[in-house]
């Protein structure tokens, strides 16, 4: 923003941005209060500002002023999904709209940067001891729950234990495993304990489940968040107003309400006709509608969502390796992208790991192209004549893939029969268990979490039961690994081995699409998830 | 008699409830997958699935579940959601005054409308505007309702920006509000619902029309309009009350389309999420709710028919 | 009389029975040639030529209906290398118009086989419980209400998650549904025709309950059960249509009209008629059903309302 300002200001005078936020209220207050210019300087100077540092703050507030946040509005979130089964508790959030109520509502005591590095929350710092396998937290002072209470280090341990111990129904308990204790060293400093080193671990506190909720409540709503809970009605709507006692600037909107609209038709003509000003998961066939209506703007992040196809591992057809190569060379990524996802996405090379990683995405490793003749000839070396895939609309376009891959195979005499099925009940019944299905994962922060949790040896949702122990060897290496070069290394010898070996099938990844009221300013661009994984409710604000 | 046929029939709607949560309770148990697996999703372990049915109390065997869901039913108790923990009577309160409202609209519009036209067109039969009517219906009969419904919000709320797209509901509303609010869902609901309503009145009363007594009326040279309104609207109330009580039934626990596209929180959709949660007490209670509207509809729908039919008041 | 000439004598007293049913009741189905209106005529010719897409479709559409072949979705008619099409694309970029004609036979083929085999489990049960009553109209008719009471878009939820979606799975679900109505129509109209002086002559005359079925109820019945079907299969078709709105229904890439309305929708923002062709086929063919039905509905009882017209 400092590039704005113009350059007769000098850096060693005091301007506008260097304000503390009450006195750039003060500031703003008076130029937009109608107060004429020579009355605001007197009533400056009256206060102990030097003519000079007076101008020089008008100056710049008045430059400013078009670019900062405005107080004011209120704004309606239509998610895609809700039902009886939305949560406050956020050990148990799974959807989106129960994120978006968790991150208006809480605090993490860690957030995500745009650019995926970290910045403490309600954690001021974050300091690892020498192998990463302790680490000391100091909290933020002065914050307060919603109900006043303050907020300590009791609240901290109480809400990171519940993802913890055997009756615990976090649905990130095993992403949490590596925490062995969280130790209260006082008031406001903890220390989280970890069974292993892993310099990662803040990434892991700022997941959307590990939000700190009051010591001994269970997802009541009340929360140190920007936001504070007016009414919820599960599968209905919630609506919040600003929390005037946040410890940090606060919201600039009063009130948020976050509903759903499930039709995806339904969901884009709601937000062109101007009735909700924030939606996700726009799918591809309506990105021209967005694009051409001028009142709103399609947000397109590039981000690692895989749509993928799981070919069990250690069963039929997938033990046989010519079977899945023959599957993997049959996938028509550019047309994937260029027509399925209408642009608005990558090709992906059967690994999880894509550009949006950063420094870990192993360029080097050369791109499987789409070839009918090896495809065929792997399929005919394996023996196989026809297979049956599951479909369920996971994500947006991964039922269209896999409708093109049935069509290319069709051409080369290979019978891919679709199974549609119900998504409800997918994830229980049909995924890691029948033998070839698909599968959508949200983009995780980090390559070696990607890579850990459904490539790990073991790992809990290795979902093509693929067990490789270099692979195992390697996650556990490149952790402590600090040499950029021996790390890359590292992580393309691991996305080789997945490239080569593994039973998934990953044509490409998609973009996380949402849609947004042109007027919205501020929006944050965090890839980790829909709307700038939900960071908007405390940052955005309506031009 | 009359009230000795209606304790008949309430004591037969109780045993269709009865059968209705039993066939419910059936249902869902052969469902793949249970709450548990749903909520946690993708996420799901066997630790933490093992927990959270230990905490749902899904341990017990099915029919141990059923039994005590049932126990709490008849003592007033709807029991608690165990997708998301909400008290079952919370989550239905609100929606079932928004079912019950639409519902309203909609058939206050609708019935008079529909036995307007078919009476209408049954007078006129084979006439140009018998056939404008018999075509009109047909046409929007088969058109699924939300090619209708989306068409509608394209046209009246994205192009001419005269109606909201969605019906979104505030606290206070006056009726007025209310009805701008909630007009597309009822201008497609009354399009759905009228065709069948308007066929079903003009058939009922051309088939009382070949009746051996209104040919002897024709006969006798009455007017045909009093035929019409006198003997043959009344013989024919059987089967036009019959097809209105099933669209009403319809309109409480059947529109799950119009709820999901226009999101408007109502039963059928809450019913269908249940069934998608396999929240099996939730799903119970709205067949309940379902279930007592359609046993009073067919109640009323019966007294019509026996009003109309004499015979029948007197079964041999 | 030996055992033949008995059979033959039978034989010949009940086609006279017949014979002088339909002479001597008034409500019985006249005996006439069905003579069509122009709109019925029409009516015929279009559902004849549905009927022959749904036939022989598959031979002569330009494309296979899983065939992505066109050069983008949503567009208008054009040609490429690999043909023309002459509706356009879809969202896929598959041929509108040879999907329509793929969707012909799935369309029909159920909606037909699901309605024909509501009809005979509903006439089945319905004629049955009115004729029995007691606790077998008690039994049959509590489990009727319970699927009429439930929404048939849940019914056909719980089906296919539990069982899957396959095609004689879906005619099954569909037809068990509807059966339920028109159990609730066979059964009022058995009612009704029980307490009618012929139903009631010929009891006192002592015939058998078959007798009865046979020759009073079902001819009775038949004709408003047939003013019915038309609709019923309307409903049907809009059943399985309505299933895909949830993301169920038949099984991709196969192509069913309403499934096919359902995908496209988001083309009619841009001009795409992918969405109204569907749309468009499932009208006609329903409306020249139903017009056809209520052609031979007025032919059999209409004489008297012409009268008055």
């Amino acid at each position: 923003m400092k590039d704005k300002v113009s350059p007769e200001c000098k850096s060693d005078e005091l301007n506008f941005f260097d304000l503390s936020p009450s006195d750039k209220c003060l500031v703003e207050k008076t130029i937009q209060g109608g107060f004429s210019r020579r009355d605001v300087l007197k009533l400056m100077m009256v206060t102990g500002v030097s003519l000079v540092t007076a101008q020089n703050l008008l100056f710049t507030g008045q430059q400013a002023l078009a670019a900062m946040p405005k107080k004011g509005g209120s704004v309606r979130m239509a998610a895609n999904l809700h039902g009886p089964d939305d949560q406050l508790d956020p050990p148990r959030f799974t959807s989106t709209i129960d994120y978006v109520r968790g991150r208006a509502v809480y605090n993490s005591l860690v957030q995500h940067n745009n650019d995926l590095t970290t910045r403490g929350e309600l954690a001021e710092t974050i300091e690892p001891n020498a192998d990463a396998s302790e680490w000391t937290l100091k909290l933020r002072k002065g914050v307060v729950f919603h109900d006043g209470t303050p907020f300590t280090a009791d609240d901290v341990i109480y809400s990171m234990n519940r993802h913890m111990g055997d009756d615990s129904t976090s649905v990130v308990k095993s992403v949490l495993a590596s925490i062995q204790e969280w130790k209260k060293v006082n008031s406001h400093e903890v220390k989280c304990v970890l069974n292993t080193s892993n310099s990662d671990l803040p990434t892991l506190l700022g997941l959307y489940q590990t939000k700190i909720v009051k010591n001994g409540t269970t997802g009541d709503g009340i929360g140190t968040g920007p936001f504070v809970l007016d009414s919820f009605e599960p599968g209905v709507k919630s609506v919040h107003s600003r929390n005037e006692n946040y410890w940090r600037e606060g919201a600039n909107l009063d009130l948020i309400e976050i509903t759903a609209i499930t039709d995806p038709v339904a969901r884009v003509n709601a937000l062109i006709a101007g009735d909700v000003q924030l939606i996700n998961q726009v799918a591809p066939s309506a990105f021209r509608q967005i694009e051409e209506a001028d009142n709103v703007t399609l947000l397109s992040t590039p981000a690692a969502v895989q749509l993928g196809i799981c070919v069990l591992k250690n069963a039929e057809p997938g033990m046989n390796d010519d079977f899945v190569k023959g599957l993997q060379y049959i996938q028509d990524r550019e047309r994937v992208v260029k027509r399925i996802l209408k642009g608005k996405g990558t090709v992906a090379n059967d690994t999880p790991i894509s550009i949006a990683h950063g420094p870990d995405f192993c360029s080097e490793l050369p791109q499987r192209e789409f070839d009918p003749d090896k495809a065929k000839f792997h399929f005919e070396k394996s023996g196989y004549s026809s297979a049956e895939l599951y479909v369920a609309p996971v994500a947006s376009g991964i039922e269209e893939v896999c409708l093109l891959a049935q069509a290319n195979c069709a051409k080369i005499g290979f019978d891919l029969q679709l199974k549609k099925v119900p998504t409800d009940g997918y994830w229980g019944a049909v995924w890691m268990r029948e033998p070839i299905n698909v599968v959508t994962w949200n983009m995780r922060p980090t390559a070696q979490s990607q890579m850990a949790i459904q490539f790990g040896p073991g790992a809990e949702w290795n979902d093509t039961y693929w067990n490789n122990e270099r692979m195992g060897v390697l996650l556990q290496a490149v952790l402590s690994e600090i040499d950029p070069a021996k790390r890359h290394e590292m992580m393309c010898e691991m996305q080789t081995l997945i490239h080569n070996g593994s039973g998934m099938v990953i044509p490409a990844f998609t973009n996380i699409n949402d849609g947004i009221a042109a007027n919205i300013m501020g929006m944050p661009t965090v890839p980790l998830g829909a709307l700038g994984a939900l960071e908007w409710p405390e940052f955005i604000w309506l031009s | 008699m009359m009230l000795q046929m209606t304790l008949r029939r309430i004591w037969v709607g109780v045993a269709t409830m009865f059968v209705v949560s039993v066939i419910v309770f059936i249902m869902t148990s052969i469902l793949p997958g249970d709450v548990a697996q749903i909520v946690l999703g993708q996420s799901a372990t066997p630790e933490t699935l093992a927990a959270l049915r230990a905490e749902l109390g899904l341990d017990m065997p099915a029919y141990l579940r059923y039994l005590e869901w049932l126990g709490d039913m008849l003592t007033g108790d709807l029991g608690t959601s165990k997708a998301g923990g909400a008290a079952i009577s919370d989550l239905i309160g609100g929606r079932f005054g928004n079912t019950m409202v639409l519902a309203g609209l909609v058939a206050g519009i609708s019935i008079p409308i529909s036995i307007l036209l078919g009476l209408w067109a049954a007078m006129h039969p084979g006439s140009w505007l018998d056939r404008t009517v018999t075509f009109g219906t047909l046409a929007t009969i088969s058109v699924p309702e939300f090619f209708v419904a989306t068409l509608m919000v394209l046209i009246l709320a994205v192009n001419l920006q005269w109606l909201p797209s969605t019906a979104l509901l505030r606290d206070e509303m006056t009726f007025f509000e209310l009805l701008g609010g909630l007009a597309m869902p009822i201008i497609t609901l009354v399009i759905v619902v009228s065709a069948q309503m308007i066929r079903m009145t003009r058939a009922g009363i051309l088939n009382v029309m070949n009746s051996p007594y209104i040919e002897m009326a024709i006969l006798k040279g009455i007017p045909r309009g009093r035929i019409i309104l006198r003997h043959a609207l009344f013989n024919a109330i059987g089967p036009i009350v019959n097809v209105i009580a099933l669209n009403l039934a319809y309109l409480v626990s059947g529109v799950v389309i119009v709820e999901t596209i226009f999101s408007y929180p109502g039963l059928a959709k809450l019913m269908i999420d249940g069934v998608q949660t396999r929240d099996l007490p939730l799903v119970q209670a709205c067949a309940m709710i379902f279930c007592g509207a359609y046993v009073i509809l067919i109640l009323i729908a019966d007294i019509g028919s026996i009003v109309s039919n004499p015979r029948l008041r007197h079964p041999k | 009389m030996n055992e033949p000439e008995k059979q033959n004598v039978e034989a010949g007293q009940e086609v006279l029975d017949k014979l002088d049913k339909f002479d001597e009741l008034p409500d019985a189905p006249p005996k006439r040639k069905l003579k069509l209106s122009w709109t019925g005529k029409i009516a015929t010719m279009i559902v004849v030529f549905w009927m022959v897409i749904a036939i022989i479709g598959p031979f002569i559409a330009p494309f296979h209906e899983m065939d992505m072949d066109g050069d983008d979705s949503f567009l208008n008619a054009h040609s490429n290398e690999y043909g023309t099409f002459y509706l356009g694309t879809d969202y896929l970029g598959r041929d509108t118009f040879s999907r329509v004609i793929w969707g012909a036979r799935m369309t029909i083929g159920i909606s037909l086989a699901a309605t024909f085999l509501a009809y005979v489990i509903g006439i089945t049960l319905g004629i049955a419980a009115a004729v029995k009553g007691g606790w077998v109209d008690m039994a049959v008719s509590r489990v009727n209400d319970a699927i009429l009471a439930l929404p048939s878009i849940m019914l056909g939820l719980i089906a296919i998650a539990a069982f899957g979606s396959s095609i004689p799975i879906l005619v099954i679900i569909a037809g068990i549904i509807y059966a339920s109505s028109v159990f609730r129509i066979a059964r009022a109209l058995g009612l009704d025709i029980m307490v009618q002086d012929f139903v009631e002559a010929a009891k006192v005359r002592g015939e058998g309950l078959w007798w009865i079925i046979k020759s009073e109820v079902l001819p009775n019945a038949a004709m408003p059960l047939a003013t019915d079907f038309g609709l019923r299969l309307v409903f049907v078709v809009l059943f399985i249509s309505s299933l895909s709105f949830l993301g169920l229904g038949v099984q991709p890439p196969q192509a069913d009209w309403g499934s096919m309305v359902r995908e496209n929708l988001a083309g009619l923002t841009y001009n795409s008629w992918a969405a109204v062709w569907p749309a468009f086929a499932i009208a006609s063919f329903t409306i020249a059903i139903n017009l056809i039905v209520d052609d031979i509905s007025a032919k059999s009882g209409g004489s008297l309302a012409k009268k008055m017209v």
